[in-house]
């Protein structure tokens, strides 16, 4: 039993759930209080003991399923059809097997004569067949990648196994009881049974099988998952993609604000303000009963956002939008405007309610700009210089998303040197390769002037990147 | 002092803490294991509840300390009533004359009074906050960290030391050790993840919604007074309610609130009129109530819906797709 469990602990680890040597031992600590028999008690005690993350609970379900009870539920049906075959016979297997036993006493042999297999397939000890299996398929080095190996690692099990003899056993019994004078219904009942055995067994040592190839596609299909996620392409995502990528970004930013929450700490602790203590005090007669302490700060930047919400680069400014205001307390202020042509400020609509909501919100234009039209840069800025531009100060990072393809209008890159003149710096970050910027109707050579920082960003791990740089 | 987890079950039911096996299981596991409890899952399930059950059913004190963004330990463990220790001194000044009057040099004063810093440091002025108080404890106590994705990360560095070996060490006084392992639940709202180490040390709970089943018999715990027919259809609409895409998910508490609510206006079963005017009860923002009203008609079927054919409608309406324009 350990070691199934210790093996489950190493599945659960592959597929990501981190599971330490010592939360193991509490599971088997856990366990020695319990009664292993009530299945829902034991995945109570498992999940108690090894997970410890709400959202890894699916996974540990999914895997509990296919790890333990799927392959005993599978054991129970194969052989249970192999007993309903003497059902057709009138012949019930109690009755049978006592049947057999009482006969095999007057040969002088009794069971224990049989081969561990033979006498667990006979008598349906299912927990001793599946051990066997597990055996088996242990000793024939089951590693298996593709389905294509299935029927070869099935073959190699049933070898170990040694089914084949046992199979032989049953025959040769089967023989024997003839020769004892057994009733010909129940002897035929017997045959019948037997080979209903033997096509069980098969049949669970291939499942088996396509449960191992299972339980490593999925480690592998998780760790995919993962990895790819943070890679991928901002263009085309689908939703369910969306979704998940959603949840790495408040994970990233989660980490941020740990990396902040430290450092304002070490900040905080500042030295004693003998001034503002001895004020705070005079009350008390100049004595010092409540200490001052200096607050060192760090000035936090103001953040404006202008936000290209154009379909070619929604993903990058929905993402960015997320980070910035998971990220709120790192900032000041934030001010965000998107625009495709026109551009409308929707600082309002991402202050209040949910702000994935609020996100997609804005990316609909927020009821401000009409979002079905061509990009045009030079006119979205020439409008915020026009109306925002007293938005900007000198602590103000200002925060430009957009692939810089204007569709040959007007640059009017003047506008963008009045703000970085105005800013503390300019930050651009654009989906497209830097190789591409400049050509065609792409402007961001035009622009690349007044751009301080210049960015590609394609993926969440360069945004996570940018992010970090512009906090951290 | 449990025997089972049944056992677990019934006590808690007989405090009115309604519970399936899952929950019953981990605090069984964490009474006979020693091990702290880490308690995860939306606002308003019960994690809290948990705890007091526990408290009542183990005869237990509850010692409860709630954490907060800056808890430090002196919050959380002890403080030197400085005031105090002031105010004596001040009082004090006469005999400290007396006893400086031996010494002739600054340095010969000083360590004189230095002598006597034991009097300053004694349990005298120390205020034990619940950390400490959990284990200078008489009885074993059950200790509540409530909400302790609140606190900072180096708070929950300093926790787990306390929680890896039941001791404290006050440098002037001494250590003080648990006489007894107290039962620790932390509650978590998953504002922040808590460290792996930490984790490590508990045993894991998360608690969900509860089924149709359990809130049922919630309901009939704590609402006694509302009808079957009440709490039948109360229940239902609640569970309804949770499948949509809400801002605030309501949870146990409102439905407690909700029922409570109607019973005060002596409504023994849910209708148009009622749900409209008392929404606000259980939903907190303007867009959920909304929704939710856009929606009341099938939140409000006697028959269960749940016919695949129907299940993605709440999905959002498609937006119209923008033109490969740009
Ligand atoms: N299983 C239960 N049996 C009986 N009452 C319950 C149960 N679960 C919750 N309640 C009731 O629901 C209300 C909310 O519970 P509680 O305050 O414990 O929630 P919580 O999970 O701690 O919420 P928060 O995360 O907001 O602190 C309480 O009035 C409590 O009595
Ligand atoms: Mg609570």
């Amino acid at each position: 039993m350990q070691k199934k469990i210790l093996e489950f602990a190493d599945i659960l680890r592959k597929s990501g759930i981190r599971v330490s040597t010592a939360e193991t031992i509490d599971a088997f600590e856990a366990l020695d209080l319990l009664s292993l028999d009530e299945r829902e008690q034991f995945r109570d005690t498992l999940r108690a003991t090894m997970v410890k993350r709400g959202e890894d609970v699916p996974t540990f379900d999914e895997l509990f399923d296919l790890f333990w009870s799927g392959f005993y539920d599978s054991l129970r049906d194969s052989f249970g059809d192999a007993a309903n075959r003497l059902g057709d016979f009138g012949v019930d297997l109690d009755e049978l097997l006592k049947q057999i036993s009482q006969m095999l006493e007057g040969m002088d042999g009794d069971m224990g004569d049989l081969s561990e297999l033979a006498q667990a397939m006979l008598t349906a000890d299912l927990n001793q067949i599946e051990q066997l299996i597990m055996a088996a398929a242990n000793a024939a080095e089951i590693n298996i990648e593709n389905f294509l190996q299935i029927g070869f690692f099935s073959r190699r099990t049933l070898e170990q196994m040694g089914l084949d003899d046992a199979g032989g056993e049953l025959r040769d019994l089967a023989a024997a009881l003839e020769a004892a004078g057994m009733d010909p219904q129940q002897l035929a009942a017997l045959r019948e049974f037997i080979d209903g055995l033997m096509d069980a067994a098969r049949k669970s040592v291939r499942n088996f099988t396509e449960r191992e190839l299972q339980k490593q596609n999925h480690d592998y299909m998780e760790k995919f998952r993962r990895e790819t996620l943070l890679e991928k392409s901002f263009y085309h995502l689908s939703e369910e993609e969306v979704r998940k990528m959603r949840e790495v970004v408040e994970r990233l930013a989660q980490k941020i604000k740990n990396i902040l929450s430290i450092r304002r700490r070490r900040l905080n602790k500042g030295k004693l303000d003998l001034h503002q203590t001895l004020r705070k005090n005079m009350a008390l007669g100049g004595v010092p009963f409540n200490l001052i302490f200096k607050q060192r700060k760090k000035d936090r930047p103001k953040l404006v956002i202008l936000c290209d919400v154009s379909s070619s680069v929604a993903n990058v400014s929905r993402f960015m939008l997320q980070f910035c205001y998971s990220l709120q307390e790192a900032f000041s202020k934030i001010r965000s405007y998107v625009f495709v042509a026109e551009l409308g400020e929707v600082t309002h609509t991402m202050e209040e309610g949910d702000i994935n909501e609020a996100i997609e919100e804005a990316l609909e234009g927020g009821g401000v700009i009409n979002v079905y039209t061509r990009s045009n840069f030079g006119h979205a800025f020439h409008h915020f210089w026009q109306n925002y531009l007293s938005a900007i100060d000198n602590k103000t990072t200002v925060l430009i998303l957009g692939d810089a393809r204007n569709n040959y209008n007007d640059a009017r890159a003047w506008c963008l040197r009045d703000i970085h003149n105005k800013a503390k710096n300019v930050v651009w970050l654009n989906p497209e390769s830097p190789s591409a910027w400049g050509f065609g109707d792409s402007v961001m050579d035009r622009y690349r002037p007044y751009i301080d920082v210049a960015e590609e960003c394609r993926n969440l791990r360069q945004l996570n990147a940018v992010i970090d740089r512009l906090i951290l | 002092m449990f025997e089972s987890v049944d056992h677990v079950e019934r006590e808690l039911a007989s405090h009115q803490y309604i519970c399936d096996k899952r929950i019953a299981t981990v605090v069984f596991l964490a009474e006979k294991l020693e091990k702290p409890v880490l308690v995860e899952g939306p606002a308003g399930v019960g994690k809290t509840e948990l705890a007091n059950a526990v408290s009542k059913v183990t005869k237990r004190p509850m010692i409860r300390l709630q954490c907060y963004e800056g808890l430090d330990e002196a919050k959380a463990l002890y403080e030197w009533e400085y005031s105090k220790q002031l105010l004596y001194t001040q009082i004090l000044k006469d005999r400290f004359t007396t006893l400086m009057d031996g010494a002739s040099t600054l340095r010969e004063a000083a360590s004189l009074v230095g002598k006597e810093d034991s009097v300053f440091f004694s349990d005298h002025f120390l205020v034990a906050r619940p950390l400490l108080r959990a284990i200078t404890s008489e009885e074993a106590p059950l200790l509540l960290v409530d909400e302790v994705d609140k606190s900072d990360p180096e708070f929950e560095a300093f926790l787990l030391e306390v929680l890896s070996d039941y001791q404290v060490t006050v440098p002037e006084i001494g250590t003080f050790e648990a006489r007894s392992k107290p039962i620790v639940f932390l509650t978590s709202n998953n504002a922040r993840e808590m460290s792996d180490a930490l984790k490590r040390r508990c045993i894991h709970l998360f608690i969900d919604f509860p089924s149709r089943e359990v809130e049922e018999q919630i309901l009939a715990a704590k609402v006694p007074d509302a009808g079957e027919a009440l709490i039948e259809d109360l229940v239902r609409m609640m569970q309804r309610l949770r499948e949509l895409d809400l801002k605030k998910t309501p949870s146990i508490s409102e439905t407690l609130d909700w029922a409570r609510a109607l019973l005060a206006l002596n409504a023994n079963e849910l209708n148009e009129d009622i749900v409209n005017d008392t929404f606000n009860v259980i939903l907190k923002y303007e867009g959920d109530v909304r929704k939710a009203q856009g929606e009341l008609t099938k939140l409000l079927e006697k028959k269960s819906p749940e016919s695949p054919t129907n299940a993605p409608e709440n999905a959002k309406p498609d937006a119209p797709k923008k033109g490969a324009l740009h």
